[in-house]
């Protein structure tokens, strides 16, 4: 985006809310760089909400500061063009129509009614404008909330869940949407607790778990290492050998090692020098759902609690 | 300031609850006019008065819808909203009160257009003194201030109380049992709780014990004000979704 002359758009620093004695968030740090789609990750009551929230100024935090181009929201001298939100779908009043309730806002904004026509068709709503919006679809609900993040043309979108109910339908047009809007240079935050949501849409992800950060970076990274599957009749002698060659091996079924260390090259030149048969040998990249899962594994335990409604 | 004014006029133009407030209004304001006069067979100046003093049951009607519009805010999380777009949330307050309250006197208008209109023929045939034309003056100016305050005081308990059922249910609790309670047991302290001063702004009063026109007035000002002020204080501090 024009402008955006910050390495940072978004900076989170020592993050915390409490509920009680239950942290929804604990010590969270993580930067948002500035013109790129960053994913934000977690289970659900991972805390992820409850930081979008004190990032937007909606909920104070217990220690820690969020700030968007380094100022809090409530400082930014323009916010409505600086940020553009959406943290609930049904923020909108049941018996107002969509049109109406974007009018509300622009005229709230100081924005023309012209605006309002113009982030009804971005997000082909047009037709159902003058329809109440208790009457819309699920899909149409995000669709109205998307377009009140953009009324003000705003350098950073803030989007939670915003695939959340949708249809597959719904998820394409998102999906589409959302290169349309990463296209534009914009900074985009777009939480999400199912990856493979986003994946094909982020540069960057943000991984958090109990309200604390599990991993950061950019999204090719998270795919992690390559790892190597080898299927042999002598497993267990081919397992002693390749870790005497300094590799972690795993075991997948009767038959299979999993090999992260060595490249398969180095695995058959291994097997060849110790005279072990191989069956198989296939390299292959953990997929990016398989590691979030992974980074995120232990769900059986409590959810730290979301912020109350 | 001017923004949020008119953002609030057109949310209130733009859903059935205002509607729906001035039609029960409009009832309100026939039934307390026609059963006023048909069944109370009003004689004196004070009876007479108290027919074409509408602003004292309408405040309560107003002063409800003024607590279902601003909690309706919290209970459809259309707060964040305005919030996202206008960071100060007592800005925001302010002007749904001033909004509230312009939308009040305005109902108050139209119910006095109505009351006048049925109960002037109607007192015209009764016996006893006529109304002077300050007593036309004080109807018309007593129930557009009560309104209009009752409507602004609404904001202010819904804002503070924020969920629907509690910030109805209490505040009907109040006025109507609460309120009465404390005035029995002591007439010289419930005159300054808003009720009784509502019931004086609006033209009537509980016997002997209310306070005179511009005291009342005083009183609902500064409960909407401290009411206002507490609301504010505690809405900054709240988390909202």
């Amino acid at each position: 985006m024009p402008g955006d002359t910050q390495d940072s758009a978004i900076r989170v620093a020592g993050l915390t809310k409490r509920y009680g004695g239950v942290a929804a968030v604990d010590d969270l740090s993580f930067e948002v760089r500035a013109g790129a789609v960053t994913g934000f990750l977690g289970p659900n009551g991972a805390g992820k909400t409850t930081t979008l929230r004190i990032l937007l100024g909606l909920a104070r935090p217990t220690a820690g500061e969020a700030k968007i181009f380094d100022q809090p929201f409530a400082a930014l001298a323009d916010p409505v063009r600086t940020v553009g939100a959406s943290l609930e779908i049904s923020g909108f009043h049941p018996g107002r129509s969509g049109r109406n309730h974007l009018r509300s806002l622009a005229v709230l904004a100081g924005l023309p009614f012209s605006r309002v026509e113009e982030v009804l068709g971005l997000v082909e709503l047009t037709g159902a404008a003058d329809r109440r919006a208790g009457k819309y679809s699920m899909g149409m609900r995000q669709r109205l909330a998307l377009a009140s993040t953009l009324l003000g043309d705003p350098r950073v979108l803030v989007l939670d869940e915003p695939a959340n109910g949708l249809d597959p339908q719904g998820i394409r047009w998102l999906r589409d949407f959302l290169r349309a809007i990463a296209a534009e240079g914009r900074t985009v935050l777009i939480s999400s607790h199912v990856l493979s949501e986003v994946a094909q849409t982020v540069d960057d992800v943000i991984v958090i778990h109990h309200g604390r950060l599990v991993d950061e970076g950019p999204v090719d990274r998270l795919s992690g290492p390559q790892r190597v599957s080898v299927r042999s009749p002598r497993l267990a002698d081919l397992a002693a050998a390749i870790e005497r060659g300094g590799a972690e091996v795993s075991r997948s079924g009767d038959d299979v090692l999993i090999v992260s260390g060595l490249d398969a090259a180095q695995i058959g030149d291994l097997a060849f020098a110790a005279e072990l048969p191989l069956h198989e040998l296939a390299p292959h990249a953990a997929s990016l759902e398989e590691v979030f899962l992974e980074l995120t594994s232990d769900d059986l335990t409590p959810e730290a609690p979301e912020a109350p409604a | 300031m001017s923004r949020v004014l008119r953002s609030e006029l057109l949310k209130l133009r733009t859903t059935r609850t205002a509607l729906g407030f001035a039609v029960a209004g409009v009832l309100l304001v026939l039934l307390f006019v026609l059963v006023g006069v048909l069944s109370g067979n009003p004689r004196t100046i004070v009876d007479k008065r108290a027919i074409l003093s509408i602003g004292d049951p309408l405040a309560v009607v107003l002063l409800i819808f003024g607590v279902v519009g601003a909690t309706a805010e919290y209970r459809h999380r259309t707060v964040a909203a305005g919030a996202l777009i206008v960071p100060s949330r007592l800005r925001l307050s302010i002007g749904r009160m001033v909004a509230y309250g312009l939308v009040g006197v305005a109902v108050g208008g139209l119910m006095l257009v109505v009351a006048f209109a049925i109960g002037l023929p109607l007192l015209a045939d009764q016996s006893g003194p006529s109304l002077a034309g300050s007593d036309y003056v004080r109807a018309i100016v007593g129930s557009l201030l009560a309104c209009g305050l009752g409507a602004m005081l609404g904001v202010g308990v819904g804002v503070l109380v924020a969920n629907q059922v509690a910030a109805v249910t209490g505040t009907l609790v109040f006025l109507f049992v609460a309120d009465p309670l404390i005035v029995a047991a002591s007439a010289n302290v419930g005159k300054f709780f808003f009720g009784s001063a509502l019931m004086a702004v609006g033209g009537r009063g509980n016997g002997g014990h209310r306070l005179a026109f511009g005291p009342a007035v005083a009183v609902i000002i500064a409960w909407t004000a401290v009411v206002l002020i507490v609301a504010g204080w505690v809405d900054s501090r709240r988390d909202i979704s």
